[in-house]
């Protein structure tokens, strides 16, 4: 790993942050707004966790063990928030 | 058959997504209809004699084989060529076939009883086509408090006491004005969490007019235990009566009895033996 | 060393699994007095022995203390003992995190009893929902002090689940893969999975309702917006798993109990890790089974239905494999089996009237009835019963003394009438409200019954109690291995076992446990069976001559550590102070800062002592699938995952609250989105300079090392001032913690991230010491540690930003 290649990372995740405030200013309507910020911010934390985190190159049982937190937390606010709905 | 019992149940009342389970599952006679203590006897009864089978027969196999086999026994010898050494590395024993076949019909027995009562879980959740047509539904609105009940009317009369005319279906939309309460009546098989800033539905059908009790099934507080309601069955005209002598706009009348104190909970037996 | 230093200061794993012993059976008479207490009451209606907040203390504190003070401890007492023996590790991988477990353990459980004299414990029984658990409906101080021990017991829970997932995963003996696994250890295995991410949803669930209780947040008491469902989710997604955390170890037992004492391998072997791995997996998607009744909708319920039924299946699986290992079996009838059979019994009766529950128009007729009752104590105490048939099982190789059979025989004959006494009139009562001090009088025989039954079954731990006791003092000598036809590992030894538990290296590379001798680092290589050096062990007894007991229990001060004691006692202090610090007066003030500076002089100790304390050092046997991770780096990323779901749980509680309330309707906090945008700015660049920190250290530049950590603390600290303005300035708004729902998830969940930025601030703050002084150069492993946290803390913040600030 070299100190450019995590330089080039760096730029990317800064430029992504002030994209997510431009997106909100773009006149977008809600929902786009909402799923692309929300888009921005994960392949942010992909870049977090693969590059700085190093999960790229580490065995990939170990990207399964937080993958499988993630999947649990999302689970739990879908399942849950969907359970009040009105349907 | 299967098509006209479903269409006659069914006519015009919109469904949720249970619809197409529904029409697969619902067998005719076979899902158990009616008030809630007809739907609720005939599913529980046949739990109980199932489980019980099942019990006596698994247990009873159990203790058989431990007996057979025990030390000393003229079968403890059997296999005595394939025990276990310590320090072996752990494999399992053989007999895999009967293994899965145990499962597998014990998975049918339980996936079919499941399947079974969710056909009546979609009638008890959506019951109003199945009500017979000349029959109107009264909805009441109940409010769980520490530590009391509160019954309001269509007409805005509100009450301690929950009265009710026979052979109708009585809707409840209940809620509660504190903590998270739960508001049933077992004789007549109605139950629901009263929850702040959420209402939740039941409903019932007495066809038996007589006092009944009311309970709160959720931990409320000091006084949850005593936190009881009565519940009046009249028949129709009796009730038609009373109910015209309520006025609206709230106020108890007279006839509320307040809650736990006064209520106790000693007169609960009789309506829970009925 | 004298014999009463030494408990407080060791750190070996069958000296702590005694103690979680220990402590857990304490736990279970203070649990099963209370229990009496209830069954007193219950004598006949209208009973006055408990009125109304009593009684409700009494079933609430026998809930908590049963289910987590004494359930989980007793398995993981066994746990701590016996899963290294079996899997071939010297020790867990980090032996003092184990005492800290300990420790926590038991103060937590210390703080619980505190409750009581604290104007009442808390009384809303051990689900605790809300918004009774606020202070509006529970004032007393000891309801929070409650809370609070559930937080610090939840905090030993996620110390210790890191510690075993990385032992059993990374430190296993060459040759046995996980498929060879012992069932015992597969189950611990499992449970310390399930409770990695359950209690995660229990910590924030606490912290959240800890929250609500001292600073006045209104997340539960915003029953408008759904506070009051989102407590009941936030338990249940932990609640449901956790019964199989309490049942799996039981499970275990009386797998390995039912293959020693019929003298068979278990039917299906394979099958029944592969029920219970499904079951693991599934446990996560059922929980709105315990909420039929609440406002979820019918695709939800439908849903619920279907897995919570697919969840019973697997378990049909493995009461069966269990039963027809019976066949051919050679059944001896001492009392480690009596006692597995006869949970294996009682699970079955627990399990068919849980079939009950699954169907949900029944369910609705049995929610908060003593049907449910009468249900989860046939599951939950058969557990229990699995378990002392694991005391008697394993109290041979633990004390080296065998137990007297007779009694024990007839601690089993009391312990099987009394149980069944007790909870099987509750099915025949079930139309008895749960909870309730007073009940109709058509009940009375039932309740009759059950209080005769309650102190037949207390009576029949007096003679274990008294067995155990005894027989330790007059109990024959035991043999390493006191049964015949057991297989695991931790029979190959004597009983007890020596301090460094085998007399050579454990291998099944040759097909079978064999002994190596001590050779060094052992080569790179799963192969590698040393010729025939080893010494086969037929029996066990071989072993003992090795002078294996030469060590005796005398600890090498490398192995003893204070600093866990003394950790969990300035938690003690922290929490008790914290419990009254708004509205119980001075003292609690001063407990909390005397709490939280020997917290940080323990802390700092702890850190210190790293530098000569090591756990077990590899080359481990078998460590999949983790082989090429470091033990250290794999316990921060287990760590960090538990730290995923805490985070997932607050965010998807303000997702929750926010759909509730009506999410269009919802205003961000903060008026403008740039101060939140500054410090997206800062933390990404602090991430940045971590990252130059470790590309330093691996270069050997210490000014490298220094420069980087400092620009990392100062970003840090410009990250906290930004923030503080920022809250300044809603404060003078007059915008609050307690204003409204909104500010509550705003300052809660935005707070948290900042505690675990100011966290790693300290933690920088410490390296940055170390590295002026050279450290990490030719180590730069702490260094990327401390990145994983720290960016981690950055990607939580990047999600935190849009959904507090922008959307
Ligand atoms: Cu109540
Ligand atoms: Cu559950």
């Amino acid at each position: 790993m070299n100190t450019k290649l995590y330089a080039v990372i760096y730029v990317v995740l800064f430029v992504f942050a002030t994209l997510q405030v431009a997106v909100e200013f773009a006149g977008l309507t809600y929902w786009t707004a909402f799923w692309l910020i929300m888009a921005l911010s994960a392949i942010k934390a992909v870049l977090v966790a693969a590059y700085f985190q190093h999960l790229r190159y580490e065995p990939r049982a170990i990207t399964y063990v937080v993958a499988i937190g993630v999947v649990a937390a999302i689970a739990l606010t879908a399942a849950a928030s969907y359970s009040i709905t009105g349907t | 058959m299967l098509i006209t019992a479903d269409g006659n149940h069914h006519t015009g009342e919109p469904m949720n997504t249970g619809v197409a389970v529904q029409s697969v599952v619902q067998i005719g006679d076979l899902i158990p209809r009616g008030t809630r203590m007809n739907v609720f006897q005939s599913i529980y009864w046949v739990f109980i004699a199932l489980g019980t089978l099942v019990g006596v027969v698994v247990v009873g196999y159990m203790v058989y084989n431990a007996y057979r086999y025990r030390e000393g026994g003229s079968h403890a010898e059997d296999g005595d060529d394939e025990r276990p050494t310590l320090g072996e590395i752990p494999t399992g024993g053989g007999k895999g076939r009967k293994l899965f076949l145990s499962f597998g019909l014990s998975a049918v027995v339980v996936i079919s009883l499941i399947v079974w009562t969710y056909g009546t879980l979609l009638y008890v959740e959506s019951p109003v086509a199945a009500q017979e047509s000349d029959q109107e539904e009264l909805e009441i609105q109940v409010v769980g408090r520490q530590f009391s009940w509160e019954f309001v009317y269509p007409n805005g009369h509100s009450s301690f006491e929950l009265v009710v005319p026979e052979d109708t279906r009585v809707r409840l939309v209940v809620t509660s004005d504190d903590v998270f309460h739960n508001f049933g009546i077992p004789s007549l098989r109605a139950k629901t969490d009263a929850i702040p800033g959420q209402t939740t539905e039941t409903w019932f059908i007495a066809d038996q007019p007589g006092e009944y009790q009311a309970h709160c099934y959720e931990l409320c507080g000091a006084g949850h235990s005593g936190m009881n309601a009565n519940v009046v069955v009249m028949q129709q005209s009796a009730y038609d009566e009373w109910y015209a002598n309520t006025s609206g706009g709230g106020g108890n009348t007279s006839d509320t009895s307040g809650n736990a104190s006064e209520n106790g909970t000693r007169t609960t037996s009789e309506a829970l033996t009925a | 060393m004298s014999s009463i230093k030494r408990w407080f200061v060791t750190t070996n794993h069958k000296d702590v699994g005694i103690l979680y012993l220990v402590t857990s059976l304490f736990f279970l008479i203070f649990g099963g007095l209370l229990a009496l207490l209830i069954r007193v009451q219950l004598l006949q209606p209208g009973g006055t022995i408990l009125a109304d907040a009593a009684y409700n203390q009494t079933v609430s504190a026998h809930g908590l203390l049963m289910v987590f003070w004494f359930l989980s401890p007793l398995a993981f007492g066994f746990a701590n003992y016996v899963v290294p023996l079996q899997i071939g590790a010297k020790d867990l991988a980090f032996p003092r995190l184990n005492a800290l477990s300990y420790w926590l353990y038991l103060f937590s459980g210390l703080l619980l009893g505190i409750s009581f004299f604290q104007g009442g414990t808390f009384s809303g029984g051990w689900t605790m929902y809300a918004p009774l658990n606020v202070p509006i409906y529970m004032p007393s101080i000891g309801a929070t002090t409650t809370v609070l021990a559930l937080l610090m017991f939840t905090a030993s829970v996620t110390v210790g689940g890191v510690n075993f997932l990385t032992t059993i995963h990374r430190m296993r003996a060459p040759g046995l893969t996980l498929r060879r696994m012992p069932l015992f250890t597969w189950t611990i295995l499992l449970t310390v999975w399930m409770m990695l991410f359950a209690f995660a949803a229990l910590l924030a669930a606490l912290m959240i309702l800890s929250s609500d209780r001292i600073f006045g947040t209104v997340y539960f008491a915003a029953t408008d917006s759904g506070g009051s469902v989102l407590w009941a989710h936030l338990f249940w997604f932990f609640g449901h798993p956790e019964v199989y955390i309490v049942f799996f170890p039981a499970l275990g037992v009386m797998a390995e109990i039912f293959q020693t004492f019929t003298g068979r391998r278990i039917v299906g072997r394979k099958w029944f890790i592969a029920s219970m791995v499904l079951v693991a997996i599934q446990s996560f998607m059922v929980w709105m089974h315990h909420m039929f009744l609440t406002s979820i909708n019918l695709p939800v319920k439908t849903l619920f239905m279907a897995t919570t039924i697919g969840i019973s299946l697997p378990f049909d699986l493995m009461v069966f494999a269990l039963i027809y290992t019976t066949i051919k079996g050679k059944i001896r009838f001492k009392t480690p089996f009596l006692f597995a059979f006869g949970a294996l019994v009682l699970f079955i009766l627990g399990g068919i009237t849980g079939v009950f529950l699954g169907a949900v128009v029944l369910d609705y007729e049995f929610r908060g009835t003593y049907w449910v009752v009468a249900h989860f104590h046939y599951v939950m105490v058969g557990g229990v019963t699995g378990l002392v048939g694991g005391i008697y099982y394993w109290y041979p190789k633990i004390t080296g003394k065998m137990y007297d059979e007779f009694l024990g025989k007839v601690h089993f004959a009391l312990y099987f009438v009394g149980f069944n006494l007790v909870y099987f009139p509750m099915f025949l009562a079930w139309e008895t409200p749960r909870r309730v001090f007073d009940y109709p009088e058509a009940f009375t025989p039932w309740h009759q019954l059950a209080t005769v039954g309650a102190f037949v079954l207390g009576a029949s731990f007096l003679v274990m109690f008294y067995n155990l006791y005894a027989s330790l003092v007059t109990g024959e000598d035991a043999a390493p291995d006191p049964w015949r036809y057991v297989t695991t590992a931790e029979w190959a030894v004597p009983s007890p076992p020596p301090l460094e538990n085998y007399p050579g290296r454990p291998s099944y590379d040759g097909g079978a446990l064999q002994f190596l001798e001590e050779a060094g680092p052992r080569p790179s290589g799963i192969a590698a069976a040393d010729g025939g050096a080893g010494t086969r062990t037929d029996g066990g007894v071989a072993a003992t001559a090795d002078g294996a007991l030469a060590g005796g229990h005398d600890h090498e001060e490398s192995h003893a550590s204070i600093w866990p004691f003394g950790l969990s006692l300035a938690g003690f202090f922290l929490l008790v102070g914290l419990s009254g610090v708004n509205t119980g007066g001075t003292a609690y003030v001063a407990l909390t800062v005397a709490g939280f500076a020997l917290g940080a002089y323990t802390l700092v100790g702890m850190a210190r002592e790293s530098q000569t304390f090591h756990g077990p050092s590899g080359p481990f046997g078998e460590s999949w699938p983790f082989a090429k991770v470091e033990n250290m780096k794999l316990g921060m990323w287990f760590f960090l995952a538990s730290d995923v779901v805490l985070f997932g749980a607050f965010i998807g509680s303000y997702v929750f609250i926010r759909v509730a309330f009506g999410w269009g309707a919802w205003e961000p906090v903060p008026h403008d989105p740039v101060p939140g945008l500054m410090n997206t700015y800062i933390l990404l660049t602090s991430s940045f300079a971590v990252v130059m920190a470790m590309v330093a250290a691996q270069k050997g530049s210490r000014n490298g090392v220094v420069a980087s950590l400092l620009v990392t603390i100062l970003l840090g600290i410009g990250f906290l001032g930004n923030k503080g303005i920022e809250w300044l300035e809603l404060f003078h708004e007059g915008l609050w913690l307690s204003t409204n729902v909104q500010t509550s998830t705003f300052f809660l969940t935005t707070g948290l991230h900042a505690a675990h930025v100011i966290v790693g601030l300290f933690i920088a703050l410490y390296m940055l010491v170390r590295a002026w002084g050279g450290a990490y150069l030719d180590d730069d492993k702490p260094v990327e540690y401390f990145g994983l946290y720290w960016h981690f803390v950055d990607i939580v913040w990047l999600f935190l930003f849009p959904l507090f600030y922008i959307l």
